[in-house]
């Protein structure tokens, strides 16, 4: 076997700022919503405050935005949808500062020192988690590159796939179609996506045992 | 090295937000409303909430959730849409759409990701059941979780 290939996610190589860190909690803080009941200055970093209300339109009885009431079909989804566009393009302008910060790569430097007991894998792999919530196509092709240069085992790339495979792409599918429910959402917004994230480290810690059980010590690779 | 702003990454971010909206979250929702309208039409909701209510009472839902299951593992977008459209027709309460939204994305597009994560990360086919399988154990849990915390 080739040696692995020169790989920028190895943890001595990977830099994290204070900068990157302050980041991380700030984009945590603000899409939490643990500040959306706070009051004055401090509501500025809270998400659903940052993306406001649309103006009511005053009726006979009642008031109503612009979505009206008891619209149906594919009018009021055309309608609904295009109330929800300002959320995404709020989020996912924060996310793109929020990462040019370096508040993944903050994240990363923290899943690499905890990937080998919590999955089963190579700290190498933190690239590829973080990636993950963010673009399937770009972590698939890092999952390829991570098994051709034997960095991961056959076994291992198992384990990273499951962590991947359910809710793939979450922070980006999260905050743009999500929005649609955010509204009537009875827990706060990242409630959901925190159990979201808990399952995938459930998911693949069960196919890890999965694999432990039916494949003890087995070279999985023929 | 880089001479972009802060202000600049976020119109560029704001800028991919607008794309998703209008290319990705309206016609899906669009989509899953006008779905809805004909299966409520047709009878065909109220016979689905029939089949499905045993199944699903087990996690505080209504045989109709079933449906934003199903189109979920087609596309998230479509699951979301389909569980609004419920929720305007009142179908689904702020609770039960509470439970629903982790296993929304848990079990969200397997279909399209079995091509874009299994197959360009060229995970040989003999894992793909087990893969599969897992995803949807861990959208069942969730609905459990989530039923504990709502």
């Amino acid at each position: 076997m080739s040696e692995p290939q020169e790989n920028s996610t190895s943890p001595e190589t990977l830099e994290v700022g204070l900068k990157g860190y302050i980041a991380l909690v700030v984009a945590i803080i603000f899409f939490s919503g643990v500040l959306s009941s706070s009051k004055g200055w401090i509501t500025a970093l809270d998400f659903s405050t940052i993306t406001g209300t649309f103006g009511m339109i005053k009726g006979a009885n009642q008031s109503f935005t612009f979505l009206g009431a008891g619209g149906t079909g594919a009018r009021y989804a055309f309608l609904f949808g295009l109330s929800l566009v300002p959320a995404v393009m709020l989020a996912l302008g924060c996310i793109e500062i929020f990462t040019h910060l370096g508040a993944l790569r903050a994240a990363q430097k923290l899943l690499t020192v905890i990937l080998r007991p919590v999955l089963g894998i190579p700290g190498a792999c933190a690239l590829t988690l973080v990636t993950a919530l963010q673009s399937t196509d770009a972590a698939a092709i890092m999952t390829k590159q991570l098994r051709d240069g034997s960095i991961t085992n056959e076994r291992e790339r198992v384990i990273l796939v499951a962590w991947q495979y359910p809710a793939s792409g979450i922070m980006v599918n999260y905050f743009a179609s999500g929005a649609a429910l955010f509204a009537v959402l009875a827990v706060p917004i990242s409630l959901p996506l925190a159990v979201i994230i808990i399952m995938k480290f459930v998911g693949a810690n069960l196919v890890r045992l999965y694999l432990a059980f039916f494949y003890k010590g087995a070279d999985l690779s023929e | 090295m880089n001479d972009k702003t802060l202000l600049d990454l976020f119109v560029d971010g704001a800028r991919k937000g607008w794309t998703v909206g209008i290319n990705s979250i309206l016609p899906n929702l669009v989509m899953a409303f006008a779905l809805m309208q004909i299966l409520t039409i047709t009878g065909a909701m109220k016979l689905i909430g029939l089949i499905f209510g045993p199944m699903m009472g087990v996690f505080g839902l209504p045989g109709e959730a079933v449906t934003v299951l199903l189109t979920s593992w087609l596309s998230m977008a479509g699951g979301v849409g389909v569980a609004a459209s419920l929720h305007s027709q009142s179908l689904l309460d702020s609770t039960q759409i509470s439970i629903l939204m982790p296993a929304i994305y848990l079990m969200g597009a397997q279909v399209q990701y079995m091509g874009r994560l299994l197959g360009v990360s060229a995970t040989p086919k003999r894992w793909w059941p087990l893969l599969f399988a897992n995803s949807i154990i861990t959208a069942v849990i969730s609905m459990v979780i989530m039923r504990a915390f709502v």
